[in-house]
């Protein structure tokens, strides 16, 4: 026997009604989850690889601090912190239907994601300058490949993000459907997760 | 099922909290402690750091269990694939 | 549900009704983001590239069969590849590299994921489309560059990628020593960015059938096809990124000058292996696993008996995809790899075979004592488990690390690989298409054509195949250009025509099939409801089905396989239908 669909009164942030049970969330929430599987899987092979070649191959690595800028990094480590934060109260302000809230945190994760990207540049030019590239033996080659993939990442989020901030000065979001930013951020925070591990181990082993 | 209502967590307090831990790290690094030890220690302190962000700012604390074992699920292939592969070139 | 609501057609009625306003040709058939349609687009586009890998097949079989000389028409070819029709050792390389590469990524796997995951996840699980149907586009629209970048391989100069399918480091990534740049570079950001088609695809289908299910879909009553689907998406997700990752690096080996793979700065050729194998693995039941689904839902529905042991395939669907990522090894016993990992790899290579084989006593278990129907479809799904059946033994003779050490790389794995992945999967294949035909098109295959294209088919397929296994025990080697030039294998040089004409036979076969296919798609019969008698909720639904699929979302009362139940007067019971409440004691339904 057919059932009634669900009409369009329910609360958005709710898991599908009038299906069976399922994750518990709704369905933007769990498909960024299952996608942030995927790019679990694809930083393991980057950094496993880099982890099986430095087991392999030791001497191919210099001490930590005297080729990469630790100090700079830290601080962009900070940066990035900072940005999952303000990330985070966009999310709380507009869960409580702060609008303004909303607005003002997302311009500054996009300012300071923006920022990371661009001291990252930074540091690469620096680097290639004084003769550190990626093909400079397994260090280059593994350095270069998981911090600009994760710059890559970083890159996107921040695309991402402006798109979300554009909607939220659209009016697009409320205290009952905010889903764009909280899948965003659930993206945003990702890479500053991913970043956690990369800066500990490319910098500081 | 709603979504249960709960109050936002303390971010800034976990800012300052992964802050610290960072800075800690820093210190460890530059120890002259035998390499094996720092390499560990400093592991352990970036994976404290991941699970905070994940479980407060990725609100996983708070969501349903399916939801936190479906985004643990492809760590143990991880762990797989690094440690089998590591035996390749450490036997 | 407001989420899919948005997307179907941009608006929803109060009562729930599925309706389309007017739409250009355009945004209702190339841009579409209506599952069905994109499922079809997959279909067109991956049987293209079935025939085009079967073309690459009979060149390879051509220089097999009748080795330095002219190939009929062989004269279109430049001389980079055939001089005079002569095909060249260095065009041989690159055809038995691209036959695997469009075989299996541009048609085996898209058949399997892309046009059966698309077409069946909403349908049989009561959904008006997928979770994201947007994205779905999105992911065809991805994967047609991937194909384009992949055919262009074949006019750059320097020819196409020819390191195997497989393209081991180091000499994927050295053009100075393999003569191949340009080729192995498109090959790198096709496959990168199909694989980016993939995970678009595979998260949408997980999130689909977590979410979306109709009430009274509870997970046990799903059909097995969705749960290999289901089980299949969630091995891509987790498995494709790591063969972008690899890919990536290999690139940049070549192109900026890295050095992951290349053993002079202490890369790791071993390193390539591991990581494409990691991959190459749970890539091989993503091949197999939906085959699988398809088989049994089809066997029930031939044989009008429940699936035997139900539970048991779910099980095995699971251990297989669990069990999956820690066999790997076993693709590179002859690598040079640490024994002991070997051994390991030996252990868990033997003890897949487990499932497998639950898997292969319960489609005998299904048909046995079964009222059978030999439909194609049936015919097409018991070859698939017969097949399997040789496949699977022929590997349990390879997870045998001292064997492998003979067979590895010789003709007895070129058996194997086409048991399980023509006798296995395109058999399927064969199956679904002619099953699920009337639902998609609205017509029925000539029955008597798709009769005479099987049968066919499955003689030459035996007589292409089968004797593989000798050549390979006789010490004949794969992706060899000229075995002539070894004395020992000068003898098997009949047997290798005898295939190669079988094989051409076995071309020709398709043509049967290309033709019933599009002629029927135009002039077949038209197609009922439910042609099969079948319970899936897909046959509720008009053939084709209307955009949102079903007017209102079903309601699930029972399982998928409820053939000869004794409730009713009918051989089958479809998923959705009430029945008034049956007195305690009476056959109990999950």
């Amino acid at each position: 026997m057919a059932h009634a669909t669900p009409t369009l009164e329910e609360n958005m942030m709710d898991p599908p009604r009038g299906y069976e049970e399922g994750a518990g969330v709704y369905n933007e929430k769990l498909g960024m989850w299952v996608f942030l599987g995927s790019e679990i899987m694809f930083f393991t092979a980057l950094i496993g690889s880099y982890i099986i070649l430095r087991v392999a191959h030791p001497e191919a690595w210099k001490p930590p601090g005297e080729v990469l800028n630790v100090p700079l990094t830290a601080i962009n480590t900070f940066l990035l912190i900072c940005s999952s934060v303000t990330m985070v109260k966009a999310f709380a302000a507009i869960q409580d239907g702060n609008l303004a809230g909303l607005k003002r945190w997302l311009i500054a994760t996009v300012i300071i994601g923006a920022g990371f990207v661009g001291v990252q540049v930074f540091e690469y030019i620096h680097l290639v300058n004084d003769g550190f590239v990626p093909s400079e033996g397994l260090y280059g080659s593994t350095f270069y490949t998981m911090t600009g993939f994760h710059g890559f990442h970083v890159t996107v989020g921040v695309i991402c993000l402006m798109y979300v901030t554009w909607r939220a000065f659209q009016g697009k979001y409320s205290a009952a459907d905010h889903r764009g930013v909280e899948v965003v951020g659930l993206y945003w925070h990702f890479v500053d997760l991913v970043w956690i591990i990369l800066f500990t181990i490319v910098y500081l082993i | 099922m709603e979504k249960p209502k709960h109050a936002h967590p303390n971010y800034v307090g976990i800012f300052f909290f992964l802050g610290a831990l960072t800075l800690l790290e820093l210190g460890v690094a530059f120890l002259p402690w035998p390499k094996m030890v720092l390499i560990l220690l400093l592991i352990f302190l970036a994976v404290w750091k991941a699970v905070l962000v994940a479980l407060y700012y990725m609100h996983l604390r708070y969501e349903p269990n399916r939801l936190r074992l479906l985004a643990v699920a492809p760590l143990p292939l991880a762990v797989i694939l690094v440690v089998a592969v590591t035996r390749e070139f450490r036997w | 549900m407001p989420t899919i609501k948005s997307s179907v057609a941009g608006h929803a009625s109060a009562t729930g009704e599925a309706h389309t306003h007017e739409m250009s040709f355009l945004r209702k058939y190339i841009f579409s983001t209506d599952h069905k349609i994109i499922g079809i687009q997959f279909l067109i586009m991956s049987l293209v590239f079935l025939l085009a890998g079967g073309v690459l097949a009979m060149v390879i079989r051509w220089q097999l069969g009748f080795p330095g000389q002219a190939m009929p028409g062989g004269g279109v070819l430049p001389d980079t590849m055939a001089p005079d029709g002569i095909v060249l050792p260095e065009f041989y390389n690159a055809l038995v590299t691209m036959h695997g590469t469009f075989m299996v990524f541009f048609a085996i796997m898209p058949l399997l994921v892309g046009v059966f995951g698309n077409y069946l996840i909403p349908l049989k699980i009561g959904a008006p489309d997928m979770a994201f149907p947007r994205i779905n586009m999105a992911s065809f629209w991805i994967a047609v560059p991937a194909g384009i970048m992949m055919i262009a391989g074949f006019v750059v100069e320097g020819g196409h990628a020819a390191a195997g399918w497989t393209s081991y480091a180091p000499l994927s990534e050295r053009a100075d020593l393999s003569g191949v740049s340009m080729g192995q570079i498109l090959w790198c950001i096709s496959l990168i960015i199909l694989g980016l088609s993939s995970i678009l695809g595979s998260f949408n289908y997980i999130t689909t059938v977590i979410n979306l299910r109709a009430p009274g879909m509870h997970w046990f009553r799903l059909p097995l096809s969705i749960w290999a689907l289901f089980v299949t998406a969630i091995l891509v997700l987790l498995a494709m990124p790591i063969l972008s990752g690899a890919i990536i690096m290999l690139l940049f080996d070549q192109t900026i000058g890295t050095h992951f793979f290349g053993p002079a700065q202490g890369g790791q050729p071993l390193l390539w292996q591991h990581l494409f194998w990691f991959f190459g693995h749970p890539e091989v039941y993503i091949l197999i696993l939906p085959a699988m689904g398809f088989a049994s839902d089809i066997i029930a529905n031939g044989s009008r008996k429940p699936v035997f042991g139900y539970a048991s395939m779910v099980f095995a669907i699971l251990a297989i995809a669990v069990l999956g990522w820690g066999v790997w090894g076993h693709h590179m016993f002859m690598s040079g790899m640490n024994p002991t990992l070997g051994t390991s790899f030996m252990i868990s290579t033997m003890l897949i075979a487990v499932p497998s084989a639950i898997k292969v006593f319960n489609w005998l278990g299904t048909i046995w004592l079964g009222s059978v129907r030999f439909h194609t479809p049936m015919l097409h799904a018991v070859a698939f488990v017969s097949m399997f059946i040789i496949g699977g033994l022929s590997g349990i003779f390879m997870a045998s690390t001292p064997v492998d050490i003979y067979i590895h790389d010789t003709y007895f794995i070129v058996a194997h690989l086409h048991y399980v992945l023509f006798g296995g999967s395109l058999f399927a294949i064969f199956a679904a298409i002619t099953y699920w035909y009337p639902k998609m098109f609205g017509r029925m295959m000539n029955p008597f054509w798709a009769k005479a294209h099987f049968v066919l088919t499955f003689v030459a397929y035996n007589f292409v195949f089968f004797p593989m296994h000798q050549l390979g025990l006789q010490g004949h080697m794969r992706r060899i250009f000229d075995p002539n030039e070894y004395e020992f294998l000068q003898h098997l040089q009949g047997l290798n025509t005898f295939i190669s004409i079988s094989a051409f036979v076995l071309f020709a076969a398709q043509f049967i099939f290309a033709i019933n296919f599009i002629a029927s798609w135009f002039v077949g019969e038209k197609a009922p409801d439910n042609p099969w008698d079948d319970n899936g909720l897909e046959w509720t639904v008009p053939s084709p089905p209307p955009h949102g699929n079903f007017a209102t979302i079903p309601r699930v009362y029972r399982g998928p396989y409820e053939y000869s139940s004794p409730l009713v007067q009918e051989d089958f019971l479809p998923q959705n239908r009430e029945l008034p409440p049956q007195p305690a004691g009476s056959a109990a339904h999950t």
